[in-house]
């Protein structure tokens, strides 16, 4: 297990952060993820498996931009 | 600690970003709304048809896609994706109003595109005063960002004992300073990281880090928190941790995680939002489906959908919970008060017991001469006692050589033949009398009477207190009453939490005659006495089971983090850096009981505040909504309303700040 930390732009609403947390969500080996739109980041928990490229992604998917993303 | 010193300039350019976009938005609508209002009220129009037209979709056309674009855009790709988000109410409601107007040209239906502008107009004047009050929650949580230092003095070279020459002094950035540097503060200057005191003597404010106000005095050997400020001595002092390593840039972590955390009570709007945006298009369209089946008009049909469109918004149901949270943590983290769970903030609500430790929490957790009876001067006994007690290491002998010291002590006498007699006393010779110091055991194993002060004695005992008799050849020169002393404002605070109808329980393992004599000075009644350290969070389970009752925890957080693990809210004392953040729902920087107090409080306070707002998000849409479906909303009115409810939600949470905790 491990956990991503990132920071979004472009979040301007609730809905983005529920759609960022739903799509991070469906990516394979991501256990859970919690978006805040007060703070602009989020924290996702996945298998090992996961790839930073991945997280980003299903980041981008939904419209918005990691601008910056650490492991835990 | 690097990545996050960047956090406060994007939500100052999400406003800057915001302002600039509301101010182009305006310079274009109102000369529409000019036209438009001229037409309506007035009936004469400033332009003839069909020049208005083409006018207000000129102007308009800017304000849409290119002040509005990132809105536009956000929406109309939510669309496309299925990630729908508020923009897409947006987008839909006002490129459907501007599209009305090329319509228009037919005759068909009505023109909107007048609307189309005032809409994202409004959008943008909301998402601007939006952008500004939640900067404001959140203003307490930057100060903690930008509280650390920028730069350090180190001492290069030199060790500071050393007085030959100049000792060499170099300012550097704080980034490059390592552990077990040496660093210079002068008076009045920020200490730049944690460390150790090697020289020099200060008091330093650490109200900005732990909220107690008054400044701590510091010597050789003390510890010293990055960030706060020296008042007026110079320190030199090694540096123990630097980066994401320190004390505030635990507490940052710790609120800004916090603040990500979802509480049980948001679960319900989180769901509603995520399906929100979704069932307001079925919604929009199905309203408008409707009123051209039944009302047969067109252009009412499309203004009725666009207002559906636009009142709708999750976003104060999605910021009801965040916002006040992040005002609460916030006024927390100021007094020193760190919700580390913010699910705690609404157990706590429910708490209805709670155990208080007693060693560390309502008293200091180490023993202090409170009462002193002797035969002939204070000052004499103390010196026949100090220069004893000076040979042990035992925390009592502690206690009454630190008396000592403080009455101005500063010679001890030469003792020979010195002996322990474990649990019972010390002695020895002073100039050939010899002195024997200890307990009633001691005495009378001495044959020592204690005649004259047994009453005072006994008073000792039922007090609580661990008594020291002083004899010397056999005759008592007094008697020395020691204890671990309550907290200035134990008292005080757990007179509090019983008005706030909260039971209060002591915890100690203690016996029972002292707990009862120290809960009976603080007003504790309920007490479990001779509880070994690893039974406490058996004990507390027992009372969770028993009472089924909600039970929180109060207690240094380094011995009893079971018990603090096993309550309901767990709430852990501790004292500048020696916190322990990793036990506790709650942790409180400075030791004291008061802090609980005001934790709860704050708890309470902002949970009230979290159920007012969800209240008010959740009753606009389930008002608003039906009404823009009635068709009683002018589209713009819609917009206005909508702006509105997500302000209203984010300035109600910063009033949370006038409750006093």
């Amino acid at each position: 297990m491990k956990k991503y930390k990132i920071t979004i732009s472009g979040m301007h609403c609730a809905s983005c952060a529920s759609n960022i947390e739903k799509s991070l969500k469906k990516v394979p080996g991501v256990k859970n993820a919690n978006v805040s739109l007060m703070l602009k980041k989020g924290t996702a928990e996945c298998e090992d498996s996961v790839s930073e490229d991945e997280i980003k992604k299903a980041v981008k998917r939904t419209g918005y931009e990691v601008s910056n993303i650490e492991k835990e | 600690m690097k990545h996050e010193n960047h956090e406060q300039p994007i939500e100052d350019e999400e406003i800057k970003s915001w302002k600039k976009k509301l101010l182009f938005s305006w310079l274009f609508t109102i000369p529409i709304a000019l036209i438009m209002l001229s037409e309506r009220i007035f009936g004469f129009s400033v332009i003839e048809m069909p020049y208005s037209t083409i006018t207000i979709l000129a102007l308009a056309f800017p304000v849409l896609f290119i002040f509005g674009w990132s809105t536009i855009r956000s929406g109309m790709r939510g669309l496309f994706t299925f990630y729908f988000n508020m923009d897409s109410l947006i987008a839909l409601g006002t490129i459907v109003a501007y599209l009305t107007g090329f319509l228009g040209f037919t005759g068909i239906v009505d023109d909107y595109s007048g609307v189309s502008a005032m809409i994202m107009a409004f959008f943008t004047t909301g998402k601007y005063v939006e952008a500004v009050a939640r900067g404001r929650a959140s203003q307490e949580i930057k100060k903690l960002l930008e509280l650390g230092a920028k730069k350090a003095r180190i001492l290069k070279g030199k060790s500071p004992g050393d007085d030959s020459g100049e000792p060499e002094e170099i300012e550097v950035d704080i980034s490059e300073v390592k552990i077990n540097d040496i660093l210079i503060v002068k008076p009045g200057e920020k200490i730049p990281t944690d460390g150790i005191i090697i020289k020099g003597e200060s008091s330093v404010d650490e109200s900005m880090v732990t909220g107690e106000s008054i400044p701590r005095d510091k010597i050789k050997g003390d510890n010293v928190i990055g960030a706060t400020i020296n008042q007026d001595g110079i320190l030199y002092f090694k540096a123990t941790k630097i980066g994401k390593d320190t004390f505030l840039a635990h507490i940052i972590k710790l609120v800004e995680e916090t603040q990500s955390e979802k509480i049980p009570i948001q679960k319900l709007a989180d769901k509603i939002t995520g399906i929100f945006v979704p069932i307001i298009l079925v919604l929009a369209l199905l309203t408008f489906l409707a009123w051209l089946i039944f009302s047969n008009d067109l252009s009412r049909s499309i203004s009725v959908g666009i207002a559906v469109l636009v009142i709708a918004c999750p976003c104060a149901l999605g910021l009801a919970t965040p916002t006040a949270l992040m005002v609460g943590s916030g006024m927390g983290a100021k007094k020193g008060i760190l919700i580390k769970k913010g699910e705690a903030i609404q157990t706590m609500k429910e708490i209805k017991i709670i155990v208080l430790d007693k060693t560390g929490t309502i008293t200091k957790g180490k023993p202090e001469v409170v009462e002193v009876y002797p035969k002939e001067k204070k000052k004499n006994l103390f010196e026949i006692a100090a220069s004893l007690e000076k040979n042990s290491e035992h925390p009592i002998a502690k206690a009454i050589v630190s008396y000592a010291e403080s009455i101005g002590l500063k010679k001890y006498k030469e003792v020979k033949n010195f002996k322990i007699l474990r649990g019972r006393g010390i002695e020895g010779k002073i100039r050939g009398k010899s002195i024997v110091i200890g307990n009633r055991t001691l005495m009378n194993e001495r044959k020592i009477s204690l005649k004259n002060f047994e009453e005072t004695i006994k008073n000792f005992e039922n007090s609580g207190y661990t008594t020291m008799i002083i004899s010397e050849n056999k005759i008592v020169l007094g008697a020395i009453a020691v204890a671990d002393a309550l907290k200035e404002d134990s008292i005080e605070a757990i007179k509090k939490l019983k008005e706030a109808k909260l039971r209060p329980i002591m915890i100690t393992g203690d016996n029972e005659a002292t707990a009862k004599a120290i809960g009976e000075k603080v007003g504790i009644y309920e007490i479990l006495a001779n509880v070994l350290p690893e039974e406490k969070a058996n004990k507390v389970k027992e009372l969770q089971e028993q009472e089924k009752k909600m039970v929180a925890f109060v207690g240094d957080g380094i011995n009893d983090a079971p018990a603090l693990k096993q309550s309901n809210v767990g709430i852990a004392l501790g004292t500048g850096t020696d916190i322990a953040i990793e036990s506790g729902d709650i942790v409180l920087a400075k030791g004291s009981l008061m802090g609980a107090v005001q934790a709860i409080n704050l708890s309470k306070a902002t949970f009230r505040k979290i159920k007012q707002n969800l209240f008010w998000a959740f009753a606009y849409n389930v008002i608003a909504i039906p009404l823009a479906i009635a068709g009683v909303l002018h589209p713009v009115v819609a917009e206005i309303a909508m702006a509105l409810s997500s302000v209203t939600v984010v300035t109600n949470a910063n009033l949370l700040r006038r409750t006093k905790i």
